[in-house]
C-alpha cells in the first residue's frame, strides 16, 4: 500500500444561485434556490514516501477541493483516502500535527508580532522537542536567508519575506507530509529561486512527501519529478515532465544562422518559418530524429550558429487546457 | 497545556504593541465613568439616597462595572473575521482545539486589561469619587470568584453568537443586539436596582444580572452568605448552559463546513 491513496474521491458542494439585478436579489431573499457543483468527479490516485508532486490545473478545476480532503478539512461525498495510514477527515486532530501547510495567498504568522515569536508559538503548538526545533530552526535560518528579517513584525515584511517565513512555519515540525497551496505567488524571481531550491533540499534531507499546486510552471519544472494534471473535476494527466512533453507531441525547434543568405529546400515534416534571409526556424514534431534534421542541414548548407529548443511545458499545458490533444 | 498558555502569552504581548490605542482606551474608559458620575450625582442632588441607595454605591457600580467592562471584553469577531476570510479552514489545520484556543486568547487579553486598564482607571476613581471599600475580606474574595463567574457567563454568550456565522457569514447585527442588552440589561449603564420591579424580576430571569450585578452586589454588602453562594451557582449554571448551546452549533458548524467547504 502506498504512503498516499486516494481512491474514487467525488466532492460536490451546493452553491447559491441567484438571479441577477434587484428583482434576482429579491427573489433569493424569499426562495434561495442552489444548485450542484461538482468539483471533483471520480479521482484516484497513489503518492510514494518522499514523492514531489506538482497539481496542476486552471482555476477552479479542483485542485484545491482535493488538497482540502486530502489535509483533513473537507469530507469527501464519497470515496477513500488514506495518508500514512491515517483517514484524515476522520482522525483529524490526530493527523494535523503530523503535516504542514503553506498557502500562498494567506500568512499563517501572527501578524502582529515578530516572525521568531509565531516559530515560539508553533513550537508550542505542535509540542517540539527543543533538539529538533533548534535543529530546524537554525537549518531554515541559513537556508531561507531569514536571519535579516527574523526579529521584525509579520506586517513589516516584503511579500519575498513573508512567504519565507511562511514556508518554514509550516516545517518547523518536521511534518511528514506537506501541501503547497500556491507557494510562489507574487514572489520575485530571486526569491522564487530561493523557495524552490529550499523545498528540493529538503525533500532529499529529510524524505519529506512534498504535494504542490501552482500556476507557475517554473515551479514545477525545477521542483516536481512527478505532475498530475486536474482538468474539470478529473485527473487528465499523471506522470513526469518527460511524459507529458512526450505524450502530447511537444513540438521542438531548431534556430539556425547560415553564414550567408541561403535558401532552403523543403525538409518533409518539417516545417520552416523564415525570419530573415539568414536566421530560420524549423519546427518539428516527436515523431521526426533531431540527428536527422541536423544532419540534413549541415550536409547541404554552411551554418554559423544552431540553437535547439524543447518547447516549453506551459504551450504543453495550453494545449491541455484548451481540450487539444487530449489523446 | 503549552500550547493554550502560548496563546495567552501571544495575545498579552500583542496588546502591547498598540500602545496609544491602549491609552486612549483607558482615557475613554474614565470618560464614560465619569460622564454617568455626574449625571447620577446631578440627579441625586444633594439627596443622602434614592429608593434606599446611596450615590456612594451608584458610584461603586460605575467603577467596578466599567472597570470590569473594560477587562471582560471578549474578541465578538474571533470566529466571524476567520470565517469571513476563510481563514477557518487553516485555523483547523492546527493540532489544538480551536475552542480551547479562543478561550486562552480571551484569557490573555483579560489578563493584559486587568492589569493595564482595570487598575489604572480604579486608582483614578477611588481618588476622584468617593467609592465605597468592599464590605469586609468574605466580600472581596467572592466578589473575585463572582467576577470571573461573570466574565464565564459573557463569555459563552459571546461564544454562542460567534457560532451563529457559520450559516450567517456577516453578525454585526446581531452582535449590536447582543451588546445593547448586555449595556442596559446588566446594570452597567442603568443600576438594576432603579429598574421597575417587574423588569427588574424579568431581568433577574436572564443572564445579564449575572455579569456585572452580582459580582457588585457582593462587593457592596447587599447580599447574605446563603444569597451570595445562590447568585454564584446561577452564574455558573448559565456559564455551562450558555456554552453547551454553543457548543452544539460549533459542532454543527464545523460539520458543515467539512461538508460545504470554507
Amino acid at each position: 500500500m502506498s504512503f498516499i491513496e486516494v481512491k474514487n474521491v467525488r466532492k460536490t458542494y451546493r452553491v447559491s444561485k441567484r438571479g441577477s439585478g434587484i428583482p434576482g436579489m429579491i427573489a433569493n431573499l424569499f426562495v434561495p434556490r442552489y444548485e450542484k457543483k461538482e468539483a471533483v468527479k471520480d479521482i484516484s490516485f497513489s503518492i510514494e514516501k518522499g514523492e514531489m508532486v506538482g497539481f496542476i490545473g486552471p482555476n477552479g478545476a479542483g485542485k484545491s477541493t482535493t488538497i482540502k480532503m486530502l489535509s483533513g478539512i473537507l469530507y469527501p461525498d464519497s470515496g477513500e483516502i488514506i495518508c500514512s495510514g491515517t483517514v484524515p477527515y476522520r482522525q483529524r486532530k490526530s493527523y494535523v500535527g503530523r503535516i504542514g501547510v503553506v498557502f500562498g495567498q494567506k500568512s499563517q504568522l501572527q501578524w502582529d508580532l515578530p516572525v521568531k515569536d509565531s516559530f515560539e508559538l508553533l513550537k508550542a503548538i505542535y509540542s517540539v522537542p527543543d533538539s529538533v526545533y533548534k535543529r530546524n530552526y537554525d537549518r531554515f535560518i541559513e537556508m531561507l536567508d531569514m536571519a535579516g528579517f527574523i526579529e521584525q513584525p509579520v506586517r513589516q515584511l516584503s511579500l519575498g519575506q513573508r512567504m519565507r517565513a511562511d514556508i518554514a512555519a509550516a516545517l518547523l515540525h518536521s511534518p511528514e507530509i506537506v501541501f503547497f497551496d500556491e507557494p510562489t505567488i507574487g514572489v520575485d524571481v530571486m526569491g522564487k529561486e530561493a523557495i524552490r531550491s529550499f523545498i528540493r533540499e529538503l525533500n532529499k534531507e529529510d524524505d519529506v512527501t512534498m504535494i504542490f499546486t501552482t500556476h507557475d510552471m517554473q515551479d514545477i519544472e525545477k521542483t516536481c519529478d512527478r505532475v498530475m494534471i486536474i482538468d474539470d473535476g478529473s485527473k487528465v494527466f499523471d506522470g513526469t515532465l518527460t511524459a507529458l512533453r512526450d505524450r502530447y507531441g511537444a513540438e521542438r525547434k531548431l534556430d539556425v544562422e547560415f553564414m550567408c543568405d541561403t535558401v532552403t529546400e523543403p525538409i518533409s515534416g518539417v516545417e520552416t518559418v523564415d525570419t530573415d534571409s539568414r536566421h530560420k526556424s524549423f519546427i518539428f514534431g516527436r515523431e521526426i530524429h533531431i540527428n536527422d534534421v541536423m544532419a540534413e542541414l549541415m550536409q547541404k548548407y554552411s551554418i554559423r550558429d544552431i540553437n535547439i529548443s524543447e518547447a516549453d511545458i506551459e504551450s504543453v499545458i495550453r494545449k491541455i487546457y484548451s481540450g487539444e490533444g487530449t489523446a | 497545556m503549552s500550547a493554550y498558555l502560548a496563546y495567552g502569552k501571544k495575545t498579552f504581548l500583542g496588546r502591547s504593541a498598540y500602545r496609544f490605542d491602549h491609552l486612549m482606551s483607558i482615557l475613554s474608559t474614565l470618560l464614560q465613568f465619569f460622564i454617568f458620575y455626574e449625571i447620577y450625582r446631578t440627579l441625586y442632588g444633594g439627596a443622602q439616597q434614592v429608593d434606599g441607595i446611596t450615590l456612594k454605591a451608584v458610584t461603586t457600580n460605575f467603577v467596578l462595572s466599567l472597570g470590569l467592562g473594560s477587562v471582560f471584553s471578549p474578541d465578538d469577531y474571533f470566529l466571524p473575521n476567520r470565517i469571513a476570510d476563510g481563514s477557518i479552514s487553516t485555523e483547523l489545520l492546527r493540532p489544538v482545539s480551536f475552542r480551547g484556543r479562543m478561550i486562552a486568547e480571551n484569557a490573555g487579553n483579560a489578563l493584559f486589561c486587568l492589569i493595564f486598564k482595570f487598575i489604572p482607571v480604579l486608582t483614578v476613581a477611588m481618588l476622584t469619587t468617593g467609592m465605597s471599600a468592599p464590605a469586609g475580606a468574605w466580600e472581596l474574595i467572592m466578589f473575585v470568584i463572582s467576577a470571573l463567574l461573570g466574565f464565564g457567563v459573557l463569555f459563552s454568550i459571546s461564544f454562542t453568537v460567534q457560532m451563529t456565522s457559520f450559516w450567517l457569514i456577516n453578525i454585526w447585527s446581531i452582535t449590536t443586539i447582543k451588546n445593547v442588552f448586555i449595556n442596559v440589561l446588566s446594570g452597567s449603564m442603568i443600576p438594576l436596582w432603579f429598574m421597575p420591579d417587574k423588569i427588574r424580576s424579568a431581568v433577574d430571569l436572564t443572564p445579564f444580572a449575572s455579569i456585572y450585578f452580582t459580582p457588585v452586589q457582593i462587593y457592596l454588602g447587599q447580599l447574605s452568605a446563603k444569597d451570595t453562594a445562590v447568585k454564584c451557582m446561577i452564574q455558573l449554571i448559565w456559564t455551562l448552559g450558555i456554552y453547551a448551546v454553543g457548543n452544539i452549533l460549533w459542532k454543527k458548524g464545523q460539520r458543515r463546513l467539512a461538508v460545504q467547504g470554507g
